[in-house]
């Protein structure tokens, strides 16, 4: 996956400013950790070609036959 | 007949047919039956005034909209919001002669596995107040086990249906993405939301389903995959489990209910390595949290002090989720359904393992005043229904049997897409050699 950056509270605090969501304090620290926390390892790989509507065709293929 | 609300929504289609009751009895039954346990269980937010008396009572979670009705969505921010227009679940339902008598308790927002609601009061389990129902849907889960009503409908988008259905002890099916319309449903996470029944057997759950189920051009997301008539077909099943995790990491009373009514199943088993768990659930929190922050903007904006700190914290979280992990979480989601369907179901038809990992647990443990436990619990709550979100396949929980205090455990079988009709077929056929599901939480305390 993505974010092998760790966040930080401050950063975090900026993002969510910017999107215009106040944060009471000690907030920002929590949900830096726990973003930190959930980053995980994806042990499959992707197709530079994939997207997300991939998923549409995929039901459709995982059907029983 | 000594109580109509006795019977399975089936029975009672039956009778109403054989004309052995009326809608009228089966009604005042049921409501008769709210007044005593609603004061215990808090299931209801509403009753019709003048509920309808032809076909077989139900009620539903408070976020399917009735044109001209008030639909709060368990929250502060739509109490008394009134509905423009109808559900097609809804319409549907009242085409097939499944009338509405009232709106069921819910988490805010439906954001929530536990059933606290700050705004409308905590739903609680009818089995033993003090445990949760389970939520989302939690007036569903509780109404339809204390016998309320003959069935519900619960929206599932990380184990909304299954974990109160587990919880609670009755049957409830997490549809396939796309095979129940949500127009006219309060929307949370739009990759992930999906509407299913919780009911008293598996056999009520299909007749639900096969009045609900099918495409609906006001769902741009609606699946035009032929909907059946779900006729639950016996045959021999295969199903795969995972015994050994199970006994590994499930609670020990939890892994031996559930591995000993696989064993009761008319199938034939077959072990294989589970699916990740815990990678497939950190992609659906991923999806969740930023879908559901997205839908939230504006109200966390203008006003975030009426929402509970609990579900302002979670919406909180969803925005700071990088736009490319969304996005990347969406792109894996074709690879990860491909390879659980060609290595965890290659040779079977049905994946079985438990609702929940952990047997029910109490309001207090799980709520505000929970300490310093409280967040592995609820991870534990969810650990095993997530991952069935994020793939966007169907699964059906059905009760196998109850812990050392007395709360139901749950079973959950997982299938292919669109693979309703093999789940309730499988549910249906393990509830014809059991009885788990007959059982209702005892009035003994009126």
């Amino acid at each position: 996956m993505t974010a092998a950056k760790q966040w930080s509270g401050e950063a975090i605090e900026a993002v969510l400013a910017a999107q215009g969501i106040r944060l009471a304090p000690g907030r920002a620290e929590k949900i830096a950790n726990a973003l930190n926390a959930a980053t995980v390892s994806a042990p499959l790989s992707l197709e530079f070609e994939s997207d997300p509507t991939g998923y549409a065709l995929a039901l459709e293929r995982c059907k029983a036959k | 007949m000594s109580d109509p609300a006795a019977l399975s929504l089936a029975a009672a289609v039956q009778a109403l047919r054989a004309r052995h009751v009326r809608s009228r009895e089966l009604v005042d039954a049921c409501l008769a039956r709210i007044a005593r346990w609603q004061p215990r269980i808090n299931a209801f937010i509403s009753l019709e005034q003048q509920p309808a008396d032809q076909g077989v009572p139900l009620a539903h979670k408070d976020m399917f909209y009735r044109k001209g009705r008030v639909s709060n969505c368990g929250s502060k921010i739509r109490r008394g919001w009134i509905a423009q227009e109808t559900s097609t679940a809804l319409s549907r339902l009242d085409a097939a002669g499944m009338p509405q008598i009232g709106t069921l308790n819910m988490a805010e927002f439906a954001y929530g596995p536990t059933g606290h609601n700050e705004h409308w009061g905590d739903c609680r389990n009818p089995w033993n107040p003090d445990y949760i129902a389970g939520g989302s849907s939690s007036g569903s889960g509780a109404a339809v086990a204390a016998r309320l009503v003959f069935g519900a409908l619960g929206s599932d988008t990380g184990g909304s249906v299954r974990i109160p259905a587990a919880a609670c002890g009755v049957t409830g099916l997490k549809t396939t993405w796309g095979r129940v319309s949500r127009h006219g449903a309060m929307p949370l996470s739009h990759s992930l939301d999906s509407i299913g029944p919780l009911a008293r057997s598996a056999q009520d759950c299909a007749l639900i389903l096969a009045a609900i189920a099918g495409f609906d051009s006001q769902d741009p997301l609606s699946s035009r995959e032929p909907a059946g008539d779900y006729v639950l077909a016996k045959r021999k099943f295969r199903v795969a489990l995972s015994s050994d995790w199970i006994e590994r990491h499930a609670e020990p009373e939890v892994a031996a209910v559930v591995l000993a009514a696989a064993r009761d199943l008319d199938a034939t088993l077959i072990e294989v390595e589970p699916p990740q768990f815990d990678t497939l659930s950190a992609h659906c929190i991923t999806v969740m949290q930023a879908e559901a922050s997205a839908q939230h903007a504006r109200w966390m904006r203008e006003r975030p002090g009426d929402y509970s700190s609990a579900v302002r914290s979670r919406l909180e979280s969803g925005f700071a989720v990088p736009a490319a992990a969304y996005l990347e979480a969406l792109r894996l989601r074709a690879a990860w359904l491909e390879r659980f369907c060609s290595t965890t179901l290659a040779n079977a038809d049905l994946y079985l393992l438990p609702a929940m990992n952990v047997r029910v647990p109490t309001l207090e443990q799980t709520g505000p005043r929970g300490g310093a436990g409280m967040p592995a619990l609820l991870a534990e709550v969810t650990r095993l229904t997530r991952w069935v979100n994020y793939l966007g396949v169907p699964a059906l929980v059905v009760p196998c049997g109850f812990d050392s205090l007395g709360l139901p455990i749950g079973l959950q079988l997982v299938g292919r897409p669109f693979a309703e009709a093999e789940l309730l077929a499988a549910g249906h056929a393990f509830q014809c050699e059991t009885d788990w599901h007959c059982r209702a939480p005892a009035e003994r305390w009126i």
